[in-house]
């Protein structure tokens, strides 16, 4: 079964982090690795991926004519994705104790965890 | 350049969309034949659809440890539909898959024009954080 583990944050909560000091940044990354490579060599682990900061983020439309519109202005409140973990475990319990594992490391942030939609999922 | 294109579409209250079992075909058949377009040019990383927001569970490290979760969310909580992974030349590249995506049909074959969320990807943590 996949899951997907999301790591979601405002502006401010990212710029509360990059104020952390830097031993506490590189503890925190440190476990982040450590549980990564628990989850290899369980055979759980299918990918994790970081996105770059808020700053960058851009929200498109397509027009009328189907060109693309951006618009990069966002209400303070707006959460964004910070990164997510994407892994292949027994049961729901086993996702929900590595998202708890990852929030007991970043402060105990929130992490949403959601089954993957795939045609295969429904098909078992 | 690695971009992930987010569908935050989906509200905590929703369900599956009410439209006519055609439109639902149309807009599937369009996503698939997108997907397919990507691959063709090499593009596409990777591309998932999440199961919906009743299924979705919110997790915190208790005092010892052990998750504690927690699945009741604002009604106006948006929640990721799905997203793409592509790699791509250019950001412009990235926001006109991105309103390819937006101009996808919905109810009477009319385009959604859902707004989509567009990242730049991290290869890896900054340097300095290592």
């Amino acid at each position: 079964m996949k899951y997907i583990l999301l790591m979601s944050g405002t502006r401010a909560g990212v710029e509360g982090y990059h104020a952390w000091p830097k031993k506490d940044i590189d503890a925190h990354m440190a476990v982040l690795h450590r549980i990564n490579q628990e989850i290899a060599e369980s055979g759980e682990f299918v990918t994790t991926q970081g996105l770059n900061e808020p700053k960058e983020a851009k929200v498109v439309r397509g027009e009328k004519d189907g060109l693309p519109v951006t618009d990069g202005v966002f209400p303070e409140s707006k959460e964004f994705l910070l990164g997510y973990w994407i892994v292949d475990v027994a049961n729901a319990e086993r996702a929900y104790a590595i998202a708890g594992r990852i929030s007991a490391v970043s402060r105990n942030m929130p992490i949403e965890v959601r089954q993957f939609a795939s045609y295969e999922a429904k098909s078992q | 350049m690695k971009f992930i294109l987010m569908m935050n579409t989906m509200k905590a209250g929703g369900g599956v969309p009410g439209w006519p079992k055609k439109d639902l075909q149309a807009h599937i058949g369009f996503m698939i034949g997108l997907n397919k377009e990507l691959h063709r040019r090499g593009e596409l990383v990777s591309a998932e659809g999440l199961s919906f927001p009743d299924q979705a569970k919110l997790v915190r490290a208790g005092k010892d440890g052990q998750p504690v979760t927690d699945g009741i969310f604002p009604e106006s909580k948006e929640f990721l539909a799905g997203f793409w992974i592509i790699d791509v030349d250019s950001p412009q590249r990235a926001y006109e898959i991105a309103a390819t995506v937006s101009a996808a049909p919905g109810p009477g074959g009319a385009p959604l024009n859902m707004p989509i969320e567009v990242r730049p990807v991290m290869s890896g943590p900054p340097p300095d954080m290592l």
